[in-house]
């Protein structure tokens, strides 16, 4: 079969599956007896296994079944979590990353068997097996069972959870003597109309009995949501080998096993029920034989509803399409046409006068449906940044091994949205970042211990929204920066002469770790090779139009902080004239607009200031800056917007106010890049081009 | 016999034809002096409309216009040229360049009047060694109907700004 096409596909959910199991063993490491862990991990390691021999990638799949056994086998409670099985399961994973990554450069596996993984992981299997053999009398069968020919557990139905009212029926239907069997049922591996034999096998012990639970549920076999086998609980009043015959009257199905159900042994049994039956009996029996005769006709109808109401133990699964970005690209271009359509059309409708109320009303109508619609697609765009970062918990604990230092990393903000292109190039940057805070932030124990500080050190990554920003934080509460040591390096590498390094501010010292050369230095003492490449992550956090910066303190730690623009293409902006041309500011800087009396102006070294509610604040006269001609005169009072960055403020000294416009950033093109202040253009209703003044550059 | 120094005389003109190319040219006007642009990398002529100035950049560049919703740089031939500042008549056209590197850009010229092929053989390759600045901006001069025309060298307008 020709799989090539679905090998993008394939790529994507195996990345997800892997990254999954990575989160999932790391929580398991931390937390050994949590069920719902270890059973997202046995589905994760499943499904990689499904996929794997569909794409016939035959080493991926033997080594995931491996690992299933493993999970399977730790889920059934036969094995214990240990901390070395941990560490062969993350070998297990880089191996499958080392599989996934040969796929996607050459679309093969590669060659390595990785028998070394396999051999640890049966290991495991047979510790497990001679060290709890009293767990569960069956479990050596099933092991070897599930080792051999993948048929699984044979009791499966003891794993069904069954909800109280499930519970209900099946306590009610021991009562009136009739048999209760868990029914497990498996398809021939070969079998190609898996959802229809299963059907069959439906309809066929339906007429021997009445089918309460299927695992999976009745829907998902009918869509052929399950792997090669399914688990049903059947009320009858024939013997349990009829019910089998009946199943295995079947063609293509290749075991049918029953047993009669022992609530006792089900997993969601509590014996605390036993206590509150015999009140809850009463009511029920009433209701039993109200709901008898309709539960007749509805056997099938019940079959399908019961599973539904029980507990999911899936994971609920997003509903997703995956576009093409470029795609999205098209449409967000669309949408910005059509908002500059709609700007047109408002500009028209100003200028006409007419008091054709209803074709303003439509026109306001219009203006909704577009901002709408371009937040939409501007959110299609956006994703977490937990794509990203999910990754560095297990780097993190990986350093931790490899460097010998306890440390944890704190994650906050992980749901932090950004626009897709800047996600994906963000990934090299942080982790650059954390890698610099293990190694060289981070103390070795026993310093640590002489400066008074926990014995595990501390890295955080911090993100949130800061206005039209997205900020990331990467802290340690490690070394710091030894200014002194990087002071003369730069010395030695005549960056900077010793005068003038003695002259710089700390500030700017710390700085010179971006500048290109310096990332190769070999050994500053005790913060050595600190820098490696930090000149990459200024260039690429640049690329994206963001910036980075360093604060540190000797002995305890330093901030590393990103800044992003969250990359809006519409924006809503102030448009203001200068000088009789149209400029538009964006209104995520805009603190207030303010009228100043040109009496008000005060000189602080030669240089305007305003004194605004006990704040003293530059005026920048944007005629000056602009090379305009003022339309007013000088002794009018002034039109000064209020701008800020981060805690620097500035008065922008305008002509006159237009009002607030959502506008469409348009570049202006490689021609005119010198111009720092000028951000970009727009297309206003009227079809004109006004620039985009960055008051950020202005500051 | 005829039909024989036909077909040797179409065989030469094949061979010729390795040698000369044509290629056509837009004749647009500057002044009193003719230009030809080669047609290949025009994308587009629009008649003169509002530009929005750019602050701080060389005189040379206008400023920026709306080209069907894309924001497109306009430069002055003239200015760049060394010639004076253009005068806006009824007549005055923006020619839009497509530029691999750089994105589209618009010049302004004074007229466009026609397209005109020239062959190599009516080309006559600029030598470099003369000394004025606007020679710069020429690669050859074609003539075409007794009329010379200069071939701009398209680079060196649009190439920035080592000027």
């Amino acid at each position: 079969m020709d799989v090539s096409q679905y090998l993008e596909i394939f790529l994507d959910e195996t990345n997800e599956h892997l990254q999954n199991l990575n989160t999932q063993i790391l929580e398991l490491e931390s937390d050994p007896e949590n069920m719902d862990n270890i059973n997202e991990i046995f589905r994760a390691a499943h499904s990689l296994k499904g996929m794997a021999g569909t794409m016939g990638y035959k080493r991926m799949q033997n080594l995931t079944h491996d690992m299933e056994n493993v999970f399977s086998e730790v889920r059934n409670g036969n094995i214990k979590v240990k901390p070395e099985m941990i560490d062969v399961l993350f070998q297990c994973l880089d191996a499958l990353e080392e599989y996934k990554n040969n796929i996607q450069e050459t679309s093969d596996e590669g060659t390595n068997d990785n028998e070394n993984l396999i051999k640890a992981l049966n290991d495991i299997l047979n510790d497990g097996k001679t060290e709890a053999p009293a767990a569960k009398e069956e479990a050596p069968a099933s092991a070897a069972s599930t080792a051999e020919g993948g048929t699984e557990g044979t009791e499966k139905w003891n794993d069904i959870a069954f909800d109280d009212s499930q519970i209900r029926v099946i306590r009610e239907a021991m009562k009136q003597s009739k048999n209760v069997y868990g029914i497990n049922v498996v398809v021939q591996e070969t079998c190609i109309l898996k959802a229809a034999r299963a059907f069959l096998v439906f309809k066929a012990v339906e007429e021997k009995g009445e089918i309460i639970v299927s695992m999976p549920s009745a829907q998902d076999v009918e869509d052929e949501k399950f792997d090669k086998d399914f688990t049903l609980i059947v009320l009858s009043d024939y013997s349990l080998d009829e019910i089998i015959k009946a199943a295995e009257s079947v063609s293509e199905i290749a075991q049918v096993t029953g047993g009669v159900l022992e609530l006792e042994k089900t997993k969601n049994y509590h014996s605390e029920e036993e206590t509150a039956e015999p009140v809850e009996e009463k009511k029920e029996v009433v209701a039993e034989v109200k709901a008898e005769p309709k539960r007749e006709e509805k056997k099938t109808a019940a079959a399908a509803k019961a599973p539904e109401k029980k507990p999911a133990n899936k994971p609920v699964v997003n509903r997703t399409v995956r576009v093409d970005i470029e795609k999205l690209d098209s449409l967000m271009n669309l949408v910005s046409e059509l908002i500059i359509a709609k700007n047109s059309l408002v500009a028209a409708s100003s200028n006409d006068q007419g008091n054709n109320t209803a074709f303003n009303e439509q026109i306001e109508y219009l203006e909704n449906v577009t901002t709408n619609l371009h937040e939409s697609v501007m959110k299609v765009r956006m994703v977490p940044i937990e794509s990203v970062v999910v990754k560095f918990p297990r780097m993190i604990r990986d350093l931790s091994k490899k460097l010998d230092k306890k440390m944890e990393l704190y994650m906050t903000g992980e749901e932090t949205e950004l626009d897709r292109t800047v996600v994906d190039e963000i990934g090299d940057p942080l982790m650059h970042l954390l890698r610099n805070s293990a190694d060289h932030g981070l103390e070795s124990a026993e310093v640590r211990a002489q400066r008074g500080k926990p014995e595990q050190g501390s890295i955080f990554l911090d993100a949130y929204q800061d206005g039209n920003n997205v900020v990331i934080e990467v802290r340690d509460d490690g070394n710091g920066i030894d200014v002194e040591a990087v002071k003369n390096k730069a010395i030695e590498r005549n960056l900077v002469t010793a005068e003038q390094a003695a002259n710089m501010p700390e500030k700017d010292i710390i700085n010179l770790l971006f500048l290109p050369g310096f990332s190769t230095s070999e050994k500053v003492t005790d913060v050595s090779g600190r820098g490696v490449g930090l000149d990459v992550v200024k260039s690429k956090i640049e690329s994206l139009s963001g910036e980075v910066e360093v604060k540190s303190k000797w002995g305890e730690g330093s901030t590393w902080t990103i800044r992003l623009p969250l990359t809006l293409a519409i924006i809503q902006a102030l448009m203001v004239v200068v000088g009789g041309e149209k400029y538009a500011i964006s209104l995520g800087s805009i603190q207030t607009i303010e009228d100043i009396s040109p009496k008000d102006i005060k000189l602080v070294e030669n240089k305007e200031v305003i004194e605004l509610r006990g704040t003293v604040i530059p005026l920048i006269r944007l005629i000056e800056v602009l090379d305009v001609e003022s339309t007013r005169s000088p002794e009018d009072n002034l039109i000064v917007v209020i701008v800020k960055k981060g805690d620097k403020m500035a008065g922008l000294v305008i002509d006159e106010l237009i009002g607030q416009q959502e506008i469409v950033i348009k570049s202006l093109g490689k021609y005119i890049k010198q111009c720092k202040f000028i951000s970009g253009a727009t297309i206003l209703g009227d079809g004109e081009v006004a620039l985009i003044l960055d008051a950020n550059a202005l500051l | 016999m005829e039909e024989l120094s036909m077909r040797e005389t179409l065989k030469a003109g094949d061979e010729r034809k390795v040698e000369e190319e044509f290629f056509q040219y837009i004749v647009i006007r500057l002044g009193d002096e003719q230009y030809g642009i080669d047609i290949r990398y025009i994308d587009n002529i629009v008649r003169m409309q509002h530009i929005t100035r750019v602050p701080k950049v060389p005189a040379y560049l206008k400023g920026v216009i709306n080209l069907r919703g894309e924001v497109l740089p306009v430069m002055s031939l003239r200015l760049k040229m060394g010639l004076e500042a253009d005068e806006m008549t009824r007549a005055t056209r923006i020619i839009i360049l497509k530029q691999e590197q750089q994105g589209s850009v618009g010049i302004i010229v004074d007229e466009v009047k026609e397209v005109v092929t020239l062959g190599t053989s009516q080309i006559e390759k600029m030598s470099q060694n003369t000394g004025e600045i606007r020679k710069s901006f020429i690669t050859g001069v074609g003539k075409h109907n007794g009329e010379l025309i200069s071939l701009l060298d398209l680079n060196s307008i649009t190439l920035e700004e080592n000027a």
